[in-house]
């Protein structure tokens, strides 16, 4: 069985700076051997999180849309890539929108109880976040890495890397980037490989 | 001319915990000269940024929506406050997506190099700050106040002239009320904010 990667782009903004780095992640996984797909979350129609605490009853979301999709599709992948740019210091407002409406598998986890990943289970479910930034500052990202903690946590996946390039005012875009693209490459074809070993260690 | 509150209630539910603590900091703001409107932002239609950078040229967001009144009123107000609960270890999407279309501001200031706020009118606004979380863990407010400092800080509101409450550890609806100092410390702040207020507008 290939290895899935899901790749889930949180731009508004289609083929921009995450999305191109995303898309590099994912030709390298696909040159590595694995199954691949990408969610764009702006061409999907999802409202955000009500807040309502409705899924601490039964685990189960009020709201039927396109989130529990993407959350079946989150639980049925080997390697989960989340990319977002960073706004305000912060993860955009569509991603954030998405990760909240986790909250019923959280409820599961710890009101529930009737869900439970094994740490065997977590180890071969690998998670990255994937960034860029138009500032310069190193402290950009860090508003972002306690959100994207929390789905993988949410979701049972090792926070496993991240492929995060700031400065790219200065850049001028990701394709003039140093590094970055070939790095997301490599990562891609690393993972696969990684959860690859682990699947045949048993 | 009388003193203007602006307040974003970040919360989807209303009278939650979050709008609830900005409540009573409104109640002690609550005077002749202080004219108050609260906005909860659920119903306020306020859109995503679409991050097309337009507004580094147009001076304005391409979406019409909610966002549009709430410029102005941005502009108008002297002291702007906003309320959020922590979902996930950061505000919630419907703050995240008001806080991200305040890049009309950042490229006013920043790329077109144009006044927010007229000139007298700088370090003569105040901005507020308020939470609640769930979790009980000191850390759990980290992730939300960067993106609430940019936030005041493209609307010409000083570092230094953000308040900040932020109260974790109540999770169900009501858990404030049963707070020991949340009431009476969001009372404190309100008057507070007041006076030096009337002082700034009066300097």
């Amino acid at each position: 069985m290939a290895i899935k990667v899901l790749g889930i782009s949180g731009s508004p903004h289609r083929h921009g700076n995450t999305e191109t780095l995303l898309d590099s992640f994912l030709d390298g996984a696909k040159a590595g051997g694995a199954e691949t797909e990408k969610i764009i979350l702006k061409d999907l129609d999802y409202s955000p999180c009500r807040g309502c605490n409705a899924c601490h009853k039964n685990g189960e979301c009020v709201v039927r849309d396109d989130a529990i999709m993407v959350f079946d599709k989150i639980l049925a992948t080997d390697c989960l890539a989340i990319a977002s740019p960073i706004y305000t210091m912060g993860i955009t407002a569509e991603l954030k929108g998405l990760i909240d409406r986790g909250q019923y598998l959280w409820a599961r986890k710890f009101i529930l109880k009737t869900l439970y990943f094994t740490d065997d289970h977590i180890r071969r479910h690998k998670g990255l976040f994937i960034s860029t930034a138009g500032q310069n500052w190193d402290h950009v990202f860090d508003g972002a890495f306690p959100a994207i903690t929390a789905i993988f946590n949410g979701t049972g996946f090792e926070y496993y890397d991240n492929i995060i390039a700031n400065n790219m005012d200065e850049y001028k875009g990701i394709k003039n980037h140093p590094s970055a693209m070939k790095e997301a490459f490599e990562k891609g074809q690393k993972v696969v490989r990684v959860l690859g070993d682990l699947n045949k260690k048993g | 001319m009388p003193i203007k509150v602006l307040a974003f209630a970040g919360s989807p539910r209303r009278h939650g915990n979050s709008e609830t603590l900005l409540d009573w900091v409104l109640g002690g703001m609550i005077d002749p000269d202080v004219v108050i409107e609260k906005i909860p932002l659920e119903e306020a239609g306020i859109n995503p940024c679409r991050g097309c950078n337009a507004c580094e040229k147009l001076n304005k967001c391409v979406q019409r929506d909610g966002m549009d009144i709430c410029h102005d009123k941005i502009i108008a107000a002297d002291i702007i406050l906003l309320s959020s609960p922590i979902y996930c270890m950061g505000i919630a999407s419907q703050a995240k997506a008001l806080i991200d279309r305040a890049q009309v501001f950042r490229s006013r200031k920043y790329v077109l190099k144009l006044p927010v706020v007229p000139a007298e009118r700088k370090g003569k606004r105040l901005g507020v700050f308020l939470a609640t979380a769930g979790q009980n863990w000191d850390h759990v407010f980290d992730a939300a106040v960067p993106s609430v400092k940019c936030f005041y800080h493209v609307i010409d509101i000083r570092d230094d002239d953000i308040s900040y409450l932020m109260i974790n550890n109540v999770d169900e609806k009501g858990a404030i009320d049963l707070h020991p100092t949340a009431r009476a410390d969001a009372g404190t702040l309100g008057k507070s904010l007041i006076t030096e207020i009337r002082k700034r507008l009066a300097g």
